[in-house]
């Protein structure tokens, strides 16, 4: 029995094939943006052909197919998406598209705000309003609701979003329209914020629910057509889709909640990364990803990765709990150039594919950081993707030199400048991430994916002190073996806001010194544990009821629950987890879980001082039965078998004589000495002189400064 | 650059992490803070200074701070000489002793390596309360600055690591909002040390002598790009002046700002000689505000990519006689002067350039007009304090684009993220009945301005009162058209009590609220830019159809007629309108 992970990215679609013994191969088509199921299913063909039988014959022996699609991405950022009607309370018309008033480049006045998601004309507004505690002040206007709807209708309208004030807290007005629209515009795709995320924060809110909307027709229509035409050919197996928070879902959970596809693309890489750093007994993981444009980065502490809700497609917010990674405008296809004042920058502008860096010839005039890599003689212009593309070095050379005479430089010192700023760039943005999160980065190990990761790891290792560095064998498919490894998995949220603990009346009167200001004594919103217990219960059996949909039975089930917590009068708030045992025993030690929290992250707490409760959490996990790869033999430490040759690679301020190995020869234990050039095919690594570098059980390679020895290294 | 001692690119890689640092300290206020000026609007700045108080890097949450903290730096430096020491913590709001005005406490830590001191950690913002008779720090009433605040001269909030609760007692003591100023205070600390971890790293990795010669290479850097941006404005002398609507105190006279923007060659010089003495009330500006308010208006305008240091300033001069309302004397009230007087200031600076360079020129943004509230919420049991920042009008156009919509005052360009309606309601006895663009708040032009909005609430606790600060309900003092493009109507702001009677709101005043009474604020758009005929008739009818242009409007103002029913353009009448 196979399992299949395939990522379709944008523009190869990649496929991880796993036998029952835990042998992979690795396939690659050319991603068909028009109707990604046709790139899926060449690849399924080739597979097919490998084994030589048909294809029915072949997916009759599949047994799980996960599927990573940016189908919904793509829709949003190419303004693809469903046309979309927004409904929202009356004079309140406008929240979706103020985007909070922000402007991102704030001194420049030349930018128009992204197009709206939904013009303003298709935002209607219903009288209905229920009040900060959840008390319906006006009940719902249904001639509001219909003349909505047939202005939807006369529109031609393909799927509503509706978002009231406060309907976290009270979810009726939304469910009695949700009645009303699904009379009145039959086959209208609905999304109502009280089910995609009942939370407080109507901008965020508005804008995941409209997102969930604008993406969820296409999405169900894909996702349909794909089980069709799967079911079509004989498959029987499971059939799993992405999600952006690392877990994966079902078909019918997708197309109900289709924005928690949105960011799916790069959110398996943590999995991925915490299954190949197993062999180095290592949880603490920082996984990059260096791709043509852009430099992925994210953090896993203690094995868990880190989750964000503050995430973006484009410019448009959404604000589900996601895999929390830091893109920064780093990548292959960065373009040097130098600023007015005459200091030498690199990116965030990418020459793309098209036309490309100018080693490629195909018309790209500004170098890039694929070029610089070129004159440093770190990439082979003959062996570019395996030769598939033959690099220009002559032209390289000459737009390199052009560059560097503005600074005073030749054409090397230049490259070598364009190389240690980008790597200073992306240092910086691993820094971000771990300081964001109060951690020393020094204490993980990087792991690398991508095709240009691992001609920067190193040097990105030794500008942050890190001391372990994994390049993965699959490092291309880095992100279809991580979906492989993902389990199903569900976020739920509830918006509770009482103070943490039980405060006398006396103690908050003194701390806010009410009676010197009015003489009453009044404190509403006392932590109420029933109410709280009541919260995460009915959180829990949705959770429940979900997996079980998807076929998990309830004792298979891993809850983790945290809560969002702040001190009284913050705006902000710090998510405090625990793992599956109910609020009422661990209430007690919340709130110094929370100080600490906030002294690791901020560098200062307020022992003493009362904090509140803002969002309760749920996250449930459903274990997927999982494939594991096989293991290979040692095969001795000598590496000189796979030397295919030398060439001139730039170190330390000169060109070195540098050994290139053929990475696919090499094996379990196989040892080299920095500096040294391991390629495979869609793959470069770079091992400066200050790494060493062996392969480890899974012919993953493994980098290490000199001197620091490879555990695993059996003799 | 040959004789350059430090290798360039060492000079990028260090300029880049000092940037990132303002950004890690500024991070760490973000998430932090309780006082949702810091944190929702984001009213602060955070930077690093060396070790001869020189700006190094910067990162201006809010731009009409970007010029400020140097005056601060030198009046902690020039205040305590050599008794600077590791482990201290100084604080500093004294708005004639280096500050912009008294609500933005600076706060900043020395960075010692190797026992001497090398470089400042600093971050300064805006404090829901700073004492003084005022609501949420404003004070409209108020005749000098001890009505206004507490005043800290340059003191330590740490003395060589060692709490110094005498200091923080005696602060929070003359404060009303103590919860949150304390939190504020201690959130500042704790992202100065964030900056002090970054700068030891650096010292760690390079060293004295790399990093000292690598920040004069990007003040160098930042200097000749300063200078190229100045050498493209034609040379000339340009004069513009605009209005303040009134101080406060004397509610029936206008206050000018002029501006003569000299420039020749790479140098520009402002003279605010033109403007009007100082005033009795809160909108006198501080030297240090005047300076951040001239320099927003020349990046904005010429240098949208600055990378603002010590270089940047070198060739641009600031002449403002001291007497003045650009730059009043001990002991003025000056509260409101980072965005009564920085606005007047920039529009000022905006129009003297204009004529020397109108493709760059901007209209008018929507002045700041709303009030600060603050009292007691009985539902909560909380005190509460606010500045309404969901009153944001629209940007102005320029050539080539709109202006944006409910954007802001141009002090924040667009850096003032607006609150969260449902957290208002959660903290403030307010239900809010109405919160979107207002249709016809746009100045009409080619490019049209931003839209403003209509915010309304209704009260619902007794006796609180409302600093309304801020202009823009003049005629005079409403966005400018520019290039053929039109004004935008001017504020309008309503107190409707429970009684029936209706108070008309003006600029800089006093009010109070009670439960039932409804606040009801029209915030003006931008100004238009270009002739609004020019404006291509499917824009207008886009306009129309999305409701934020009136038919009456689109042919008025346009000459695009629309026929209501079909609401289509009507080509005849169009035609021989726009001819």
């Amino acid at each position: 029995m196979f399992r299949i992970g395939i990522d379709v990215g944008g523009t190869f679609t990649d496929f991880l094939l796993i036998n029952e013994l835990g042998e992979s191969t690795i396939y690659k088509t050319l991603t068909t943006p028009k109707d990604p199921s046709e790139g899926v299913f060449d690849g399924l063909v080739l597979m097919a052909k490998d084994r030589e039988i048909s294809l029915p014959e072949f997916l009759g022996q599949v047994k799980i197919i996960v599927h990573g699609t940016t189908i919904t991405t793509n829709a949003t950022l190419t303004g693809d998406g469903a046309k979309t009607g927004f409904i929202t309370t009356k004079g309140f018309r406008d929240v979706l598209n103020m985007r909070r008033g922000m402007r991102e480049r704030q001194y420049d006045s030349k930018h128009s705000p992204p197009p709206p998601l939904v013009p303003r004309y298709l935002i209607a507004t219903v009288e209905e309003r229920v009040d900060c505690e959840g008390k319906e002040v006006t009940s719902l206007n249904r001639d509001d609701v219909l003349k909505s709807a047939a202005l939807f209708k006369s529109e031609g309208i393909e799927a509503v979003a509706v978002s009231f004030l406060f309907s976290f807290f009270n979810p009726l007005h939304e469910r009695e329209i949700r009645e009303i629209l699904q009379e009145e515009l039959p086959g209208v795709y609905i999304s109502l914020s009280s089910e995609v995320l009942p939370q407080v924060r109507v901008y965020e809110r508005h804008s995941t629910t409209a997102l969930n909307a604008y993406v969820g027709p296409i999405l169900a229509k894909y996702l349909a057509k794909l089980q069709s035409r799967l079911q079509g050919k004989g498959y029987a197996g499971t059939l799993l889709i992405m999600q952006s928070n690392g877990g994966v879902m079902s078909p019918e959970v997708a197309m109900r909640f289709a924005s928690n596809t949105l960011l799916s693309g790069p959110a398996s890489g943590p999995a991925a990364g915490i299954f190949y750093s197993e062999s180095q007994a290592v949880k603490d993981i920082i996984t990059v990803d260096m791709g043509g444009t852009s430099f992925d980065v994210c953090l896993v502490k203690e094995g868990k990765p880190g989750f964000t809700v503050e995430g973006r497609v484009g410019d448009y917010r959404i604000a589900s709990p996601m895999i929390d990674i830091h893109t920064i405008g780093a990548g292959g296809g960065s373009i040097a150039w130098i600023d007015p004042g005459g200091i030498l920058c690199v990116g965030p502008k990418s020459a793309g594919s098209e036309p490309g860096p100018v080693c490629y010839g195909r018309g790209g005039r500004q170098p890039a950081v694929t070029d610089a890599n070129l004159i440093l003689g770190y990439l082979d212009p003959n062996f570019f993707h395996g030769g598939d593309l033959q690099l220009n070095y002559d032209a390289t050379f000459n737009a390199i030199e052009e560059l560097g005479k503005k600074l005073g430089l030749d054409a090397v010192e230049t490259a070598a400048g364009i190389y240690k700023i980008v790597n200073a760039n992306m240092a910086d943005g691993v820094r971000e991430v771990s300081i964001k999160r109060g951690h020393d980065p020094r204490e993980f190990a990087l792991v690398v994916a991508g095709g240009a990761g691992p001609i920067h790891a190193a040097a990105i290792a030794s500008e942050l002190g890190l001391s372990l560095i994994i390049v993965p064998r699959e490092s291309s498919v880095f992100c279809a073996a991580g979906m492989l490894i993902s389990d199903l998995k569900h976020d739920f949220v509830r918006t509770y806001n009482a103070p943490v603990g039980k405060h006398t009346l006396e103690e908050l009167n003194d701390l806010y010194g009410i009676e010197t200001l009015s003489g009453k004594k009044l404190f509403h919103g006392q932590q109420n544990l029933n109410r709280l217990k009541d919260l995460y219960n009915e959180m829990r059996l949705e959770a429940l009821k979900t997996l079980s949909a998807e076929g998990i039975p309830e004792k298979s089930v891993v809850l983790s629950y945290s809560a969002d917590l702040r001190y009284i009068g913050q705006l902000n708030d710090v998510e405090v987890g625990w793992e599956d045992s109910p609020i009422e025993d661990v209430i007690n030690g919340l709130e110094e879980a929370f100080h600490k929290r906030h002294e690791t992250l901020y560098g200062y707490s307020m022992p003493g001082s009362p904090v509140e409760f803002m969002n309760l959490r749920l996250s449930a996990i459903g274990a997927t039965d999982k494939m594991s790869f096989n293991k290979f033999p040692f095969s001795g430490i000598d590496a000189s078998f796979a030397m295919k040759g030398k060439r001139q690679a730039y170190f330390n301020g000169k060109f070195v004589e540098t050994p290139v190995y053929d990475g696919l020869l090499m094996g379990n234990g196989n040892m080299l000495e920095g500096p040294a050039i391991v390629e495979q095919p869609t793959t470069t690594i770079i091992v400066t002189p200050e790494f060493n570098l062996a392969c480890d059980e899974y012919n993953n390679y493994i980098l290490r400064p000199n001197g620091v020895k490879f555990h695993h290294i059996r003799k | 650059m040959s004789d350059t001692k430090i290798d360039p690119i060492l000079v990028a890689v260090i300029g880049n992490r000092f940037d990132a640092i303002t950004k890690e300290i500024g991070e760490t206020m973000l998430r932090t803070s309780r006082s949702p000026i810091f944190s929702e609007a984001r009213d602060f700045v955070t930077a690093v200074f060396d070790k001869y108080g020189r700006l190094v890097a910067q990162t201006a949450y809010i731009p009409i701070l970007m010029a400020g903290l140097p005056f601060a730096i030198k009046s902690i430096k020039d205040h305590y000489k050599d008794d600077i020491h590791e482990g201290d913590v100084f604080i500093l709001n004294d708005p004639f002793g280096g500050n912009n005005h008294p609500p933005d406490i600076n706060v900043a830590k020395p960075v010692f390596y190797k026992g001497e001191l090398q470089f400042w950690s600093v971050s300064k913002g805006h404090h829901a309360d700073v004492g003084g008779g005022g609501v949420a720090g404003y004070n409209p009433n108020s005749k000098s600055m001890y009505e206004e605040c507490i005043c800290i001269p340059p003191s330590r909030l740490y003395h060589k690591g060692q709490y110094q609760s005498d200091v923080w007692n005696l602060i929070l003591s003359n404060i009303f909002l103590t919860f949150l100023v304390e939190g504020d205070l201690h959130c500042q600390v704790g992202a100065c040390k964030i900056g002090d971890r970054g700068l030891l790293g650096l010292l760690q990795k390079y060293g004295t002598d790399i990093l000292y010669q690598a920040i004069e290479e990007v003040f160098d850097a930042s200097e000749r790009q300063m200078r190229a941006q100045i050498e493209a404005v034609p040379d000339g002398k340009y004069y513009a002046e605009r209005f303040m609507d009134h101080d406060g105190i004397n509610k029936d006279k206008m206050i000018k700002v002029g501006i003569e923007a000299q420039v020749q060659g790479q140098e520009i010089t402002f003279d605010l000689s033109g403007s009007d003495p100082q005033v009795v009330g809160y909108v006198n500006s501080t030297l240090p505000n005047t300076h951040s308010a001239c320099y927003l208006a020349l990046v904005t305008l010429i240098n949208p990519d600055v990378r603002f240091n010590e270089g940047v300033m070198r060739p641009v001069k600031i002449i403002a006689p001291e007497g003045l309302v650009v730059n009043a004397k001990h002991p003025a009230p000056t509260t409101c002067c980072t965005l009564t007087a920085a606005s007047a200031i920039i529009e000022a600076a905006w129009l003297a350039l204009a004529q020397a360079v109108p493709h760059l020129a901007q209209a008018g943004w929507a002045r700041w007009c709303a009030p600060a509230t603050m009292g007691f919420n009985p539902r909560t049991g909380r005190p509460f304090a606010d500045i309404h920042f969901m009153c944001k009008g629209g940007g102005g156009g320029t050539e080539g684009f709109d202006g944006w919509d409910h954007i802001g005052v141009v002090v924040c360009s667009g850096g003032l993220r607006s609150p969260d309606p449902e957290l208002h309601e959660m903290v403030n006895p307010y239900l809010l009945l109405q919160y979107e663009y207002w249709p016809d708040s746009a100045g009409a032009g080619k490019w049209r301005g931003g839209l403003g909005v209509i915010y309304r609430w209704r009260v619902e606790a007794p006796d609180i009162p409302a600093a309304n600060h801020g202009g823009g309900t003049r005629e005079e003092t409403a966005p400018y058209g520019l290039a053929g493009g039109k004004p935008a109507p001017k504020h309008q702001l309503y107190l409707k009590k429970v009684g029936g009677e209706v108070i008309q709101v003006d600029a800089e005043s006093l009010y109070h609220m009670s439960t039932g009474d409804i606040f009801e604020i029209y915030e003006s758009g931008g100004g238009g830019f270009g002739n609004p005929y020019e404006r291509p008739e499917q824009v207008v009818l886009l306009d129309v159809r999305n409701g934020v242009v009136s038919i009456e409007k689109a042919r008025e103002e346009y000459g695009v007629v629309i026929n209501p029913v079909t609401m289509e353009i009507d080509r005849n009448l169009t035609d021989s309108l726009r001819g």
